[in-house]
């Protein structure tokens, strides 16, 4: 009489539960990401070309597709930096004595705070 | 208040009793005979639905009721023991803190916890759960040879406060039915085991932590979780073995580079 | 006990979420958002972005961002991979997303150290 072995998991495990498919999506979130650094060397080499390529790669940016596919990368980019931040926290707990900062000081601080940060200050750099 | 009014309000009370009297829910219960083998099958049991009761009494309605042969293990009713934990409709919870009427009028599908041998209807083999426990030297190490008569080793309760979190796991196993790295690879050290080896390791009265961070830095401990979570999330003590997963890893890598830059330093 | 090396491939993946939380959604809004519907003259902006690429503090940090990034990107498709069930060949998983990764790593050097 031996016990009935465990069920190996399904190819669709993961459509199981909600919690799930969020792990899912951000795990996905790494595809878009990878796409779009492969497409910021293009970038940046198209940059260093000079003036005309520029000019035509910024025609080629204002197409449809372009934007469409930017949303898509945004969202995804915005998912990642989301989820990172709130589990930081709990990789990186600070205590103070007996007691342990709130998850959610913890992420503002070392993560919102130097997010918006950052942000600004690319935002600056390209634009100022 | 006056009589009549406190005489209906009786009288509403027990028109409600004998109402519920009438309600049932439906549970699905996993079967499985290991003399018989073959597939599991699932029976329908109709069961009086009380708002009070949660899954595990309504078990035991059966068992005392209708089918003395369904087997399943609980102990305390109270959510201490760790004894009861089952598949609620594809979740894992303890049975005695899960409440039948979040679930009414829908039916419940009971099954025993996943990622675990089967040895009879509900209840699961745990042997290799308990081999990991003891895998990762769950007890205080000491380098020295102390005797009791030397007293007690105190701590502050700053001290405490590092570990506490992590010496409430109740070993229930929620975690590993939880964890879909587990159900993929058997041989994963998993959360709670983890969570045990963080318990000691950052206990001041230990001193095992070099032995055991070796423990973890193998491929099977630390290394086959991707942080789904879920560990924590279904974990009624709220211990966040995830957490703990995760700043074994910080410490682990840190290790790898110190042996790496390092060959020469201590092994 | 032999232990794992995983661990190497993890601090690279951390470090590159880091840097791909904290840089890449203000990069992703500049080249999608801003800078293709950015009023003023096309030269001027192309000379003060070759300027602002130019200076090495920005060449270094661009380099460690998009780098780092594409690391953490590895890690997480080969795991991914992994958990939609692509667990025969592990060795040959790892090898070929972080040579991915290090091929990328090799033309953002490139790329950037030109221009």
């Amino acid at each position: 009489m031996r016990p009935r072995p465990p069920e190996p998991p399904t190819r669709t495990w993961f459509m199981r539960t909600t919690a799930y498919r969020l792990f899912m999506i951000r795990e996905f979130t790494s595809v878009f990401l990878a796409g779009y650094l492969i497409f910021l060397l293009v970038l940046l080499a198209r940059v260093g070309e000079g003036p005309q390529p520029f000019e035509s790669l910024l025609v080629t940016l204002r197409s449809p597709i372009s934007i469409i596919l930017h949303v898509l990368v945004l969202l995804a980019a915005l998912y990642h930096a989301v989820t990172w931040f709130n589990l930081t926290p709990r990789i990186m707990p600070v205590r103070l004595g007996e007691e342990r900062l709130p998850d959610a000081v913890v992420a503002i601080a070392a993560g919102y705070l130097p997010w918006i940060v950052v942000s600004l200050a690319i935002g600056w750099a390209v634009l100022g | 208040m006056s009589a009549s009014n406190g005489a209906a309000a009786q009288t509403t009370e027990e028109s409600l009793e004998a109402r519920m009297a009438d309600k049932t829910i439906t549970l699905e219960v996993f079967r499985y005979d290991p003399a018989a083998g073959g597939d599991p099958t699932f029976q329908r049991y109709d069961v009086p639905y009380r708002s009070d009761w949660v899954v595990l009494d309504a078990l035991n309605w059966i068992k005392d009721t209708t089918d003395g042969s369904l087997t399943f293990r609980w102990s305390c009713r109270m959510g201490v023991c760790g004894s009861c934990g089952m598949m609620v409709n594809g979740l894992p919870k303890l049975t005695c803190s899960t409440f039948l009427k979040d679930y009414y009028p829908d039916p419940l599908r009971i099954e025993p916890l996943a990622n675990f041998p089967v040895q009879r209807d509900l209840v699961i083999e745990f042997d290799g759960f308990v081999e990991k426990l003891k895998s990762i030297k769950p007890w205080l190490i000491r380098n020295d040879q102390r005797d009791p008569a030397d007293g007690e080793l105190r701590q502050t309760p700053k001290q405490l406060a590092q570990y506490k979190q992590y010496t409430m796991c109740i070993n229930c196993m929620l975690c590993y039915s939880a964890c879909p790295e587990y159900a993929f690879i058997p041989g994963f050290i998993g959360p709670a085991a983890i969570a045990l080896a963080q318990r000691y390791n950052l206990d001041s009265r230990d001193q095992g932590q070099a032995e055991r961070r070796k423990l973890l830095g193998v491929q099977e401990a630390v290394w086959e979780c991707t942080f789904v979570g879920e560990c924590s999330a279904v974990c009624p003590k709220h211990v966040d073995p995830a957490a703990a997963i995760q700043q074994a890893k910080v410490t682990s890598t840190i290790d790898w580079y110190k042996r790496f830059l390092m060959p020469w330093g201590k092994k | 006990m032999k232990q794992s090396n995983e661990a190497f491939w993890w601090s690279l993946f951390s470090a590159g979420g880091v840097a791909a939380a904290l840089f890449l959604p203000a990069i992703v809004v500049l080249t999608g958002f801003v800078l293709p519907f950015a009023e003023g003259d096309t030269a001027t902006r192309h000379e003060q972005l070759r300027e602002l690429i130019g200076w090495w503090p920005v060449r270094v940090l661009l380099m460690l961002v998009i780098s780092l990034s594409f690391f953490h990107c590895a890690h997480r498709m080969r795991h991914l991979l992994m958990d939609f069930g692509v667990r025969s060949t592990p060795l040959l998983l790892a090898v070929v997303f972080y040579a991915g990764a290090i091929t990328g790593t090799v033309a953002t050097v490139v790329v950037i150290s030109r221009l």
